[in-house]
């Protein structure tokens, strides 16, 4: 064997490595990665999505790595099974929204229904969007999975794009997620701006005791009203009514357990990874994602305004008015928006609780935004 | 407020749609907009954003003639109606539906209409009206219920 011999294999080699194919895309895609690590880890910003999904950015964006590709033999790579059972079948946001279920406590909601409306107004922002959307240049699809990054809701902003613009999903998830985790700094100075001291320190009357019964039924009603009126959003919401139903019967403790414990945190490890590898460089690095963060946090603002202005319209026909504080909570990021509109009303009264109150708009929103999918789905199907 | 505007400024300058929207027909035929055209035919009216045209063939045979030039388009929306199809374009293209009818004549009369706001507008308010019906309803029911059971235990809780 000769000098050169041994040269070309050293070569050969190399060139199976992925050294010789890094570019600079790969190395921006990195960096991205490394933002949303340390937002997960030092920030501490909706750490158990943001860090599998950062992660998910970072281990895709190395050249030649056998994750989301396919083999010869034509079977998915290991993160494209992930994404094809998990995500594409649409199955991962149903299961999460099931867990969701069985850790939520509607009693807020059934105590004061009225609160449902201000749910409806906060899907503003997601209308408004579509149309900011579509004059900038995006197709009507890609401009509802867009505008759904609004309702704050990441389950339901996955089921949408997928359903109807997969080829935006890393993006629309990131924004939604990046956004949720941000609703402290987003929604104070909206609702600083939109309500006067007065209103503010509007106190509400304690929420009436819920039965039992009455929390077993909501579940049974949610489900029908919804398979009803916007059928194609059921698989959502039917899980997380039926998580809810686990919970409040009573009857079965240990599901409830696994549903809220064990299976959401296995869930939510498949969810990150899989939005995460959906960015790979070649498909995440055009003006598009760009434009998707930009509208996004517009949707946002729109809809934490829609649901104040909804809770000041209810408040003109109402004898018992509404702490608009609580409106901006009609976004559904469950629970924060509704600890922001507490935090905000102790800061203008100290003993002014608004926690229980906002969470009847904050569940609503999740039921709304959903709602709001399914509009969408209707609208192409 | 200055970032809001810079934000705003970065948007339109990356803006997808200045790179101009789709507007050759698929077939490479004549268009309206961008949607193919069907040869032959007579041209009863022709406006800025509307042109309708009446044909002799079958509505059979027009629909083929726009399923062969759009087979290639992803975003384009076949609904199946009772008496008429509605093509809807899904996409940024200039153009927004064609509607294929059958006339008295056995013939087909189709009708291809611009892109306009009007739609989307229209069809946005109404489906945020449709949030808003169906927590509406959940309201309803839910005080209804509500209302139904709390009585119901407190006739339970009065009785000896």
């Amino acid at each position: 064997m000769t000098a050169y011999d041994v040269l070309e294999m050293v070569n050969g080699i190399l060139y199976t490595t992925g050294l010789f194919n890094l570019s600079w895309k790969l190395c921006v895609m990195w960096l991205i990665a490394g933002v949303f690590l340390y937002l997960a880890i030092v920030k501490n910003f909706e750490p158990l999505l943001l860090l599998p999904i950062g992660f998910g950015i970072f281990i895709v964006n190395f050249p030649l790595v056998p994750l989301m590709g396919y083999t010869e033999a034509g079977h998915g790579e290991l993160l494209r099974l992930f994404y094809r059972y998990g995500l594409e079948w649409e199955v991962i946001p149903c299961v999460i929204f099931l867990g969701l279920g069985a850790m939520t406590d509607f009693g807020p909601l059934i105590a004061n229904p009225k609160t449902l409306l201000i749910g409806a107004g906060a899907q503003l922002g997601v209308f408004v969007t579509f149309t900011g959307t579509v004059l900038a240049g995006f197709t009507l699809k890609e401009a509802a999975s867009v505008g759904i990054i609004g309702g704050a809701d990441g389950p339901t902003t996955i089921y949408l794009t997928q359903h109807l613009a997969p080829q935006l999903l890393g993006a629309n998830a990131l924004a939604a997620y990046s956004y949720m985790a941000m609703v402290p700094l987003i929604q104070p100075p909206i609702m600083r701006l939109l309500t006067t001291p007065e209103e503010r320190k509007i106190r509400m009357k304690m929420l009436r005791p819920v039965s039992k019964t009455e929390r077993i039924i909501y579940p049974l009603l949610a489900s029908a009203v919804i398979a009803l009126l916007v059928p194609s959003v059921i698989p959502l919401m039917g899980m997380f009514m039926l998580g809810n139903l686990m919970k409040e019967s009573g009857v079965v403790e240990r599901l409830t357990e696994t549903a809220q414990g064990d299976l959401m945190n296995i869930v939510t490890i498949f969810l990150g990874i899989s939005v995460g590898a959906t960015m790979q460089a070649e498909n995440f690095l055009s003006a598009k994602p760009l434009l998707i963060f930009g509208l996004g946090l517009v949707d946002f603002m729109v809809c934490t305004a829609g649901g104040i202005w909804a809770t000041k319209i209810m408040n003109v026909f109402l004898k018992e008015k509404i702490n608009p504080l609580i409106g901006s909570a009609g976004v559904s990021a469950v629970p924060m928006s509704a600890r922001v509109s507490q935090m905000m009303g102790q800061k203008y009264d100290k003993q002014n609780h608004l926690l229980m109150h906002a969470m009847g708009p904050n569940l609503a929103g999740v039921i709304g935004s959903a709602a709001a999918a399914g509009m969408f789905i209707a609208m192409f199907d | 407020m200055t970032r809001l505007w810079i934000l705003l400024a970065v948007m339109l300058i990356f803006s997808p749609a200045r790179a101009g929207a789709d507007t050759t027909s698929p077939a490479g035929t004549a268009d309206f907009f961008g949607a193919p055209v069907m040869p032959g035919g007579k041209e009863v009216s022709r406006t800025d954003a509307r042109l309708e045209k009446s044909f002799d063939a079958p509505p059979e045979k027009v629909l083929e003639f726009f399923k062969e030039a759009l087979k290639d388009e992803k975003e384009v929306k076949f609904r199946y109606r009772a008496s008429q199809t509605y093509v809807e374009d899904h996409a940024a293209r200039q153009w927004h539906s064609i509607t294929i009818e059958k006339n008295d004549k056995g013939g087909a009369d189709v009708v291809w209409m611009k892109d306009n706001w009007t739609w989307i507008l229209g069809t946005l308010i109404l489906r945020f009206f449709g949030v808003f019906v169906v927590l509406l309803v959940l309201y309803l029911a839910m005080a209804i219920s509500g209302a139904i059971i709390s009585r119901a235990l407190k006739r339970a809780e009065a009785e000896p």
